[in-house]
């Protein structure tokens, strides 16, 4: 079903650009010689009708675009294949002389073809404008454009500037670092004096690869890991914080402000000075490891960050430190929102506290937490800050390749590969491997809550 | 009027979008310069110019010494008053960190800036390095020790004037504490007795050949001129790199053993292997009884073993350059920021142990004890040539299995294949 309705969606997106290129076709065929003529030349139509301002914005845009091709764009754009060709080198007297730079033709290659997009995006408006124009007696002037600019179009002159906001600061950056997951750019290919070229897909052959030197069972591992601990530390974190939640909320509990508070205090010191004070605390030399051997209850340091398992449980267990306050706040206020009269009637019914707990409390907090649970779940897949904090993904092993360690998630890998290894390209793929991840789990999780599935449930 | 007023703006607003979008080409001349040799002579002259032009140089050194730069270079020009016409401009950037940044934008990096020398096959083959050559060849070649003249070098070519010869490891150790520095079991059974620690850094590549260097093994790459590694001689997987492993494995199951390198975030301290960095910083931990010794010997299987381990260097590197003014100046500078005096002087000001002969040779050199122990301790190390950067991070995986324990109840044959998959791994580097 759903298959159908996507190969329903592609054939729909192919058939209107096939449309809107007959349109051109028949606007050609069709058009007078003015409409003609403004194929070529942008806004020739737009200047006999005495549309000035539109006139010169398509002329305008039609002759940066030459110039700004011409001047700049194409130089990068005709390496585009290869990247570049020419080294740089040293004269006789050991002037330098800068080549190719494979990191810039890359770039500004791309954001010229998003320049060329724009163009024809704006070309296809100036075509359908004369169509339009050329069949209407009266056509809006130079006032009513500029008016309607900030009436019914005002939406386009809002959005204008973050738009090209959205273009230059993120989608560039973005495509261009899918662009490098398909090149060799690594330490022995930097720019400017090595090239580096497309590859095709060798790199994703070498991150499945299970060869020696292949990033196969370590890209396995970390992933697994990466999951599990995403796993854990979500669902434990919001179980036990719900748990102090409900504890700290019970009838009889005296000072209950001042629990909270106690449990908050975690959330007032910002996490770069706990985290790095507390994996500090569990070092073999730290201060819990000391106390414990001076008070003669263990002999050898417990190897909290140096024994693979040990670690990982190190981790999990210091996220909840970290977790549990948050989790609490959020739910503190919930459960004081579920009408109390539920509760009278389970008791009335003869209910157990667990028995409350798992058919009121529990339903009521997933629907309502849902979302939060799914954000802090995808959160936690790239938490990038308890894992580097805490012990930078170690224990690094001979077992795991590209200088991973068993506490690794795929984003603390990707940032020791790109600061250590200057290991552009396998970084570029594990990046768009963890985009999978992320973007899977979330559309999975997303459809299956219940919040989206029954939205009228508590209501 | 005003339509044409605000078509005129629009249009304004447009050229400047493009005006940003161009600005970012500099010239690039596409040009290939690629034609060395040739007609140009080896001349050991210092080469001068008639007019060096203006402009300004962006030099990059350890925060600490940035007061110490720009009191050197003020002199330099003070000396040199036909290259008065730059100005330097000094940024604080630690040596690891210059690399880098070099690393990822050599057209926008700084025109000198000084790094330590296990980045240098990576700089160079980043391109972010001149080579030396005639008289500045000649300067580096005749004015420092051998290790530093060594370390200076990639294949044939000198890329980089030294500045210091003090980057290697020693012993700091607690009189007070370790009565006897000259066996690693004596150290550690004073510490384990006394309750404290013993710190040395295993999980490092540049700790960690202390051990396999004692023993006998051997790790060299060669790199051709452009910085790419050529071949290797490596003989980890042997009955030495056996022995040195397993030193490592029992150095670690000590309980008084902790893996680390650095005074500041050491506790309980007894003794450390580090470094003339650390210097100030062990004089404050250890008061009355601090102490500094070259390393101990160990002892495995009856046979005693002396640790060894890299020497190590300061290099200040000049960036290639595309004027010939400029690039004479920069030369200048970096050889006077690198010479007797200099280096003397920055000794005394932040006890960084020279890498010029004569400026060894002074009394106040030779009197610092952590420079002695040094000094004594560079008698049984090697030079430390250039290294792939897997190589450091592999080696910290290896000292982080032998923490974890993972080795140890292996037999002398299971150590042995996991030394050979280790050199395998790291023969694999060199093409």
């Amino acid at each position: 079903m759903a298959d159908k309705k996507k190969k329903g969606k592609v054939t729909a997106a192919f058939k209107a650009i096939g449309a809107d290129i007959k349109d051109i076709g028949t606007t050609f065929a069709q058009g007078d010689w003015k409409t003609r003529l403004s194929f070529l030349i942008m806004g020739f139509g737009s200047f006999t009708r005495k549309q000035f301002v539109r006139g010169f914005a398509y002329l305008g845009t039609e002759v940066l675009f030459i110039l700004y091709m011409v001047l700049f764009g194409a130089k990068y754009l005709k390496d585009i294949g290869t990247l570049g060709t020419v080294k740089g080198g040293y004269d006789a007297n050991y002037v330098y002389t800068y080549g190719d730079n494979s990191f810039l033709i890359l770039l500004y290659s791309i954001l010229s073809i998003f320049i060329i997009i724009a163009f024809l995006f704006i070309w296809r408006i100036n075509v359908r404008d004369n169509r339009n124009n050329q069949n209407k007696l009266s056509v809006p002037s130079n006032k009513d454009d500029l008016k309607s600019l900030l009436d019914e179009r005002f939406d386009k002159t809002l959005l204008a500037l973050p738009m090209a906001g959205v273009f230059l600061f993120v989608l560039l950056p973005i495509v261009f670092m899918i662009c490098i997951a398909f090149t060799n750019y690594d330490a022995t290919h930097q720019s400017p004096t090595n090239l580096f070229t497309w590859v095709g897909f060798e790199n994703f052959k070498n991150l499945v690869s299970l060869k020696t030197g292949g990033f196969g069972h370590t890209f396995g591992t970390i992933l697994t890991w990466t999951l599990i601990w995403a796993f854990f530390a979500t669902f434990l974190n919001y179980f036990l914080g719900m748990a102090v939640a409900i504890l700290i909320n019970k009838k009889g509990i005296k000072f209950k402000k001042m629990w909270r508070t106690i449990l908050v205090m975690t959330i007032a010191i910002p996490q770069f000075i706990s985290l790095l004070y507390v994996g500090k605390m569990f070092a073999a030399d730290g201060l819990v490891n000391t106390y414990l051997m001076k008070w003669g209850w263990i002999k050898e340091a417990i190897p909290f960050w140096t024994n693979p398992t040990l670690a990982r449980i190190t981790i999990l267990f210091i996220n909840l430190w970290v977790g549990i306050p948050y989790v609490m706040l959020i739910t503190t206020g919930l459960l004081m929102n579920i009408p109390e009269e539920l509760y009278e009637s389970a008791k009335i019914d003869g209910a157990n506290a667990f028995q409350t707990f798992r058919k009121i409390t529990l339903p009521y907090m997933l629907f309502v937490t849902g979302p939060y649970l799914l954000t802090s779940f995808t959160g936690n897949l790239n938490n990038f800050n308890i894992i580097f904090l805490l012990n930078q993904g170690k224990p690094q092993s001979l077992e795991l390749t590209g200088g991973a360690g068993y506490t690794d998630l795929l984003v603390t890998w990707l940032y020791k590969m790109t600061v250590n290894d200057t290991n552009y390209k396998m970084a570029a793929v594990i990046g768009i491997m963890v985009f999978v991840v992320t973007a899977v789990i979330s559309l999975v999780v997303y459809n299956i809550l219940p919040s989206v599935k029954d939205e009228e449930g508590f209501q | 009027m005003k339509k044409m007023k605000k078509v005129l703006s629009l249009l304004l607003v447009m050229a400047m979008t493009f005006a940003c979008l161009t600005a970012c080409s500099k010239s690039n001349n596409a040009g290939n310069g690629n034609d060395k040799g040739g007609s140009s002579t080896v001349s050991t002259e210092k080469p001068t110019l008639a007019d060096y032009g203006s402009g300004t140089i962006k030099i990059w050194v350890a925060d600490a010494a940035v007061e110490f730069t720009q009191q050197k270079c003020d002199e330099f020009f003070k000396a040199n008053p036909d290259m008065a016409g730059y100005k330097v401009e000094i940024q604080p950037t630690g040596e690891g960190e210059a690399a880098g940044n070099m690393i990822t934008d050599v057209q926008a990096g700084a025109d000198i800036f000084g790094f330590a020398q296990d980045q240098l096959a990576r700089l160079v083959a980043a391109g972010a390095l001149m080579p030396l050559t005639g008289y500045y060849e000649n300067f580096v070649a005749t004015s420092n020790d051998a290790g530093a003249v060594g370390a200076a070098k990639v294949g044939d070519t000198v890329y980089a004037f030294p500045i210091t010869s003090d980057n290697g490891y020693f012993l700091y150790y607690d009189k007070s504490v370790v009565k006897d520095p000259s066996t690693l079991e004596g150290i550690i059974a004073d510490c384990e007795a006394a309750g404290k620690n013993f710190y040395m850094e295993i999980n490092s590549g540049w700790y960690q050949t202390a051990f396999f260097f004692a023993t006998g093994c051997k790790l060299e790459y060669t790199t051709d001129d452009t910085g790419a590694f050529t071949g290797s001689n490596i003989t980890y997987a042997s009955k030495e790199g056996v022995a040195a492993l397993k030193a490592m494995i029992n150095l670690a199951k000590s309980s008084s053993f902790q893996n680390g390198s650095s005074v500041d975030k050491a506790t309980n301290l007894a003794a450390i292997v580090d470094g003339t960095w650390d210097a100030s910083a062990a004089q404050a931990a250890f008061g009355d009884n601090y102490a500094c010794a070259k390393l101990p010997t160990f002892t495995v299987d009856g046979q005693t073993y002396q640790f060894s381990g890299f020497g190590g260097f300061k290099l200040l590197g000049v960036k290639p350059q595309t004027e010939q003014g400029k690039q004479l100046v920069c030369l200048a500078l970096a050889e006077y920021l690198s010479n007797a005096e200099t280096q003397l002087a920055r000794f005394k000001a932040l006890e960084w142990g020279p890498s010029n002969l004569t400026a060894q040779a002074d009394e106040a050199v030779k009197s610092n004890p952590a420079l002695a122990a040094l000094a004594q301790q560079l008698a049984f190390t090697i030079p430390q040539g250039n290294y792939p950067g897997e190589y450091w991070t592999d080696a910290t995986s290896l000292g982080d299995d032998v923490i974890a324990d993972k080795f140890d109840n292996m037999s002398d044959d299971e150590l042995m294949k996991v030394l050979q998959d280790f050199q395998a791994l790291e023969q694999s580097y060199a093409k």
